[in-house]
């Protein structure tokens, strides 16, 4: 087998160990493939993101739940946690950064974590707030990170209204960041109505929707 | 009663009578799902929901007079909570943006944890202490006795995050099976307190099950891991005398309402006619399908109450009523789960407007 | 028995022409607690007259009150003769409120002028609230200060009391011009809507006695109440509405010769008793009042009951009629149930839930004959 079929063979064993919710065997894999010489680049993008956007799809179809999505997440996690120092520096630029959190008098977590791991999968730099987060730390933690976007969580209905207050603490420090919200009693209405740029109803978009954003926040630049 | 509409022709007692009887009653009931918002109604703290049950019981009374909603069988706050109860450290809502109270760090973070868990004391553990001086006043205005946990399943989740228990029941089944018998075993315990205390006849057991949702489980799980206890705790619940029975099957639970319907239809299932409430994901003519000998309630989106226009509130709930009063097993309106408790009141009161507008039974 | 039922604008208009009616009328005095009542911003009671007037309507339709929608703020006149004002904006603001006064020195009071009632200040929001008054067929009202007040409110009312006592005649030119703004305000709304429909609703608590004594109410307050109240009612406006807010009690002698109308309606704080306002105003006007504020805010609802009790076998003695009132505008972050309460005191003690006719002395009585 030469060696590009052989990269070819592991990378795919990496997927579909991710898809298969191996956490086990996702840390073997990761170490096979250090071992016999493959750019752990690749391997971090077309088997572990690629695998987390088949999860994301099955998860959307409903063949996915919750319970199947932290297992993948974990044999995500194993592999990255491998691969991830191997990377090469300049093939390691993030696609964006993201603070992200469950905004104050919020506990429910799953939602962000979810989120959390997608944008972990497709090679973010996230950092994640955790949750009942007090409304300043948003914004403190922008500033701090120096993120293109900020990510709102919110289950409760009283949790919510406090996201107008954070957009605008946000976006009155920097007006070239974007705010994106998200969780059960939002819509994109509702989260327009609050000045948010961005909303998404799943995990499984909101990767796509924060990359559209980054990419708006560079043509406002330009 | 605020406003100038039409007179009731019965009582609350009257009209709640009727349905359980499968009779028409005189309009559509409301129940506001609202503990929260009775507070905020009444100048009241959210923290005082939980610390003050003289002060809950009024808000609750006072607001249902002001908003002519149903009180009878209108409930609390958990009386058994699987965090709380277990040892859970738990803080008080303190913040504008709080609704309830809520878990700090979960009862049991490791599988050994999980092992070495002892039960509660039934009498006193959590909020069993203060939930017991609001069914006292309950008794005292003779209404009936609101009892009020989750499903084993659910509190067997809450006793170790839900998160946690998503990754044991795929990989480690058993511990979630501890779980969920710890659970089941206290709550049987408390309510075997209740039944001591006032009698069997008189407590309504109001069940909710929001971990059950397809948000979180596949419904696979849930027939395979959940259904077993509810099928135990009915059977046990029925051996202990209680008979009244409302269930919240909260959040996206389509997937499951077959084999919740299932369950339903068996001698296992619960009494009929019990009060099922749903949230807005299913459609109430489905419930309706599904479960034909029960009471069906709800499903005004909670959010809309917080954001939408009071136009849009009123015409929702306009649906709702014209497709419940055509359930065979009867129908109150309601929210599809807690009404949000800084809803614009105006808000609120649609549900009053539209019952009165388009929920009387002619 | 038979359900009598007639619409509140009907009570309004029976209570007005002092006919019979079958429960005593309701006014909470509720603009930024409607604000928060229906989920708008607070300051789009004063800044949004579409959104004000729908805020007021449907609360009104909620808790089942009479009187309003209305439009209008306690420091009127400050933006109109030229100042500035600011909307309220955080949590404890409740009103508009000056940030620059028209008048800060003596120099400033000649250069005065007065203003253009079409443009000026709140004028157009005020008109444009009418409009939707009069669409709706609830009574036109245009709220404005007192001349008093409205001088205040041109200048730091501590300097109007210090120019009251040193320079008089600075107090005087201020009073003047508030006079004359007063009546070419009332007279553009009777030329919009004719003068008959037209309700003057003034304000005047800075002429309390919190403030002033009563033989200042008397020298500087009472003879421009009382040409404005003649010039307003020569217009065809057949019904003044006074809240004269605070501690009035020593100046109701000379309230009592101000002209209101047939009747006129007045509106007394928690410091007036009802049967002392009866006493010195009863045969002139219709009586409204007068629940205490804080209480609503912060006391039970049992007290709210009991206080709105209280005014109301007071007033139901008032010879030409009585509405139930607060004393003054309800905070907006009142208890819901505690507005509830007014309605059911009404309800149990003068209304759908009383029983028997009432008859009172003077011309009025409760016809509950109907419920």
């Amino acid at each position: 087998m030469s060696s590009e079929e052989r990269a070819q063979e592991l990378i795919k064993e990496l997927y579909d160990t991710v898809v298969n919710m191996d956490e086990e065997a996702a840390a073997e894999v990761s170490q096979t493939i250090l071992r016999e010489g493959i750019d752990a680049y690749q391997a971090v993008v077309n088997g572990l993101t690629a695998a987390m956007e088949k999860v994301g799809e099955l998860y959307a179809n409903q063949e996915y739940f919750v319970p199947e999505l932290l297992l993948c997440s974990d044999a995500l996690y194993a592999g990255l946690d491998i691969l991830r120092p191997h990377i090469k520096v300049e093939k390691a630029g993030a696609k964006g950064r993201i603070v992200i959190g469950v905004v104050e008098g919020d506990i429910h977590d799953i939602g962000k974590n979810l989120v959390r791991i997608m944008f972990d999968a497709a090679g973010w730099t996230v950092h994640d707030l955790g949750k009942d987060v007090k409304l300043e730390k948003f914004a403190e933690e922008q500033q701090r990170t120096k993120a293109d976007i900020v990510a709102l969580s919110a289950l409760m209905t009283t949790s919510m209204m406090a996201m107008p207050k954070v957009v605008q603490m946000v976006k009155a420090q920097n007006s070239n960041v974007a705010v994106m919200v998200g969780g059960a009693p939002l819509t994109r209405e509702i989260a327009m109505s609050y000045g948010a740029d961005g909303y998404a109803d799943t995990a499984a978009n909101a990767v796509e929707e924060a990359t559209q954003l980054v990419k708006m926040l560079g043509e406002r630049k330009g | 009663m605020m406003a100038d509409f039409r007179q009731d022709r019965m009582t609350e007692e009257q009209r709640m009578n009727a349905l359980l009887n499968y009779q028409k009653p005189d309009r559509v009931p409301i129940l506001g799902m609202a503990s929260a918002f009775y507070m905020i109604n009444c100048g009241y703290t959210l923290t005082e929901l939980q610390t003050d049950p003289q002060k809950a019981f009024n808000a609750m009374q006072w607001s249902c007079q002001q908003y002519n909603w149903q009180p009878l069988w209108e409930h609390l706050a958990h009386t058994v909570l699987g965090s709380w109860d277990f040892g859970a450290k738990m803080k008080m809502p303190d913040s504008p943006y709080a609704m309830a109270i809520a878990v700090e760090t979960n009862a049991v973070q490791t599988e050994d944890d999980v092992w070495n868990l002892k039960m509660p004391d039934p009498k006193t553990t959590g909020a069993i202490l203060k939930r017991m001086e609001f069914s006292k006043l309950q008794d005292e205005a003779g209404w009936p006795i609101t009892f009020f946990s989750r499903s084993p399943f659910n509190t067997g989740a809450d006793i170790c995050g839900v998160e946690q228990f998503a990754r044991w029941l795929m990989k480690k089944p058993e511990i979630c099976d501890r779980l969920m018998r710890m659970a089941l075993e206290h709550t049987l315990n408390v309510l075997q307190y209740w039944v001591d205390t006032f009698g069997a006849e008189k407590l309504v057991y109001f069940m909710s099950s929001p971990s059950e949702a397809n948000q979180i489980f596949s419904p696979r799980h849930i027939q395979k891991y959940a259904l077993p206890y509810h099928r135990e705790f009915h059977q046990r619940m029925r051996a202990m005398g209680v008979k009244k029975f409302m269930f919240h099957i909260c959040g996206e639970q389509n997937l499951n309402l077959p084999y919740l319907a299932e369950f339903a239809s068996s001698a296992d299932g619960w009494p009929h006619p019990s009060i099922l409430t749903f949230g807005h994901e299913v459609d109430l003519e489905d419930a309706g399908k599904y479960f034909p000998d029960d009471i069906i309630m709800g499903n005004v989106e909670p959010a809309l109450f917080q954001t939408g226009l009071p136009q849009q509130v009123y015409e929702h709930c306009r649906l709702c009523i014209e497709k419940g009063k055509k359930l065979r097993g009867g129908f109150i309106l309601a929210p599809g789960c807690g009404l949000p408790p800084k809803a614009p009141s105006y808000n609120v009161w649609m549900m009053t407007k539209a019952v009165n507008d388009f929920g009387w039974y002619e | 028995m038979r359900q009598q039922r007639i619409t509140n604008r009907e009570r309004i208009e029976a209570l007005l022409s002092g006919q019979p009616v079958n429960r005593i009328p309701l006014y909470p005095f509720i603009l930024g607690f409607s604000a928060r009542n229906v989920g708008y911003p607070l300051a789009t009671i004063y800044s949004d007259p579409q959104k004000s007037f729908e805020a007021q309507l449907w609360t009104q339709e909620q808790y089942g009150f009479d009187w309003g929608p209305v439009y209008g703020y306690a420091s009127y006149g400050t933006w109109e003769f030229g100042g500035k004002i600011k909307m309220p904006e955080s949590d404890y603001e409740q009103a508009p409120s000056h940030t620059v006064f028209p008048v800060q020195s003596e120099e400033d009071v000649d250069r005065l002028k007065l203003p253009d009632v079409r443009q000026a200040g709140c004028l157009p929001l005020a008109m444009e609230f009418s409009r939707l008054q009069a669409e709706q067929g609830t009574p036109i009202t245009l709220v404005f200060g007192g001349n008093f007040t409205i001088a205040g409110n041109i200048c730091p009312v501590e300097k109007l009391c210090r120019w009251m006592l040193k320079k008089p005649e600075l107090a005087h030119r201020l009073l003047r011009l508030a006079t004359d703004h007063i009546v070419d305000a009332v007279r553009y709304w009777a030329d919009t809507f004719g003068g008959e429909p037209v309700i003057a609703q003034i304000w005047e608590p800075l002429a309390s006695n919190d403030i002033i004594s009563p033989r200042q109410f008397e020298r500087f307050v009472l003879p421009y109440l009382q040409e404005s109240g003649e010039k307003i009612l020569s217009m065809g406006v057949k019904h003044i509405f006074y809240h004269i807010c605070g501690e009035h009690n020593l100046n109701l002698p000379y309230w009592a010769q101000v002209p209101m109308g047939s009747p006129g309606i007045c509106s007394v704080g928690s410091q007036i008793e009802i049967a002392t306002a009866i006493e010195h105003l009863g045969d002139m006007a219709i009586i409204a009042g007068n629940i205490e504020p804080h209480i609503l805010q912060t006391g039970t609802p049992q007290q709210v009951y009991e206080l709105c009790q209280k005014a109301i076998e007071a007033g139901k003695k008032a010879p030409r009629g009585f509405m139930l009132m607060t004393g003054c505008e309800t905070p907006p972050d009142t208890p819901p149930y505690n507005v509830y309460m007014m309605r059911k005191a009404i309800d149990d003690f003068a209304g759908i839930n009383s029983r028997g006719l009432f008859r009172i002395e003077g011309n009025i009585h409760w016809d509950v004959s109907g419920v």
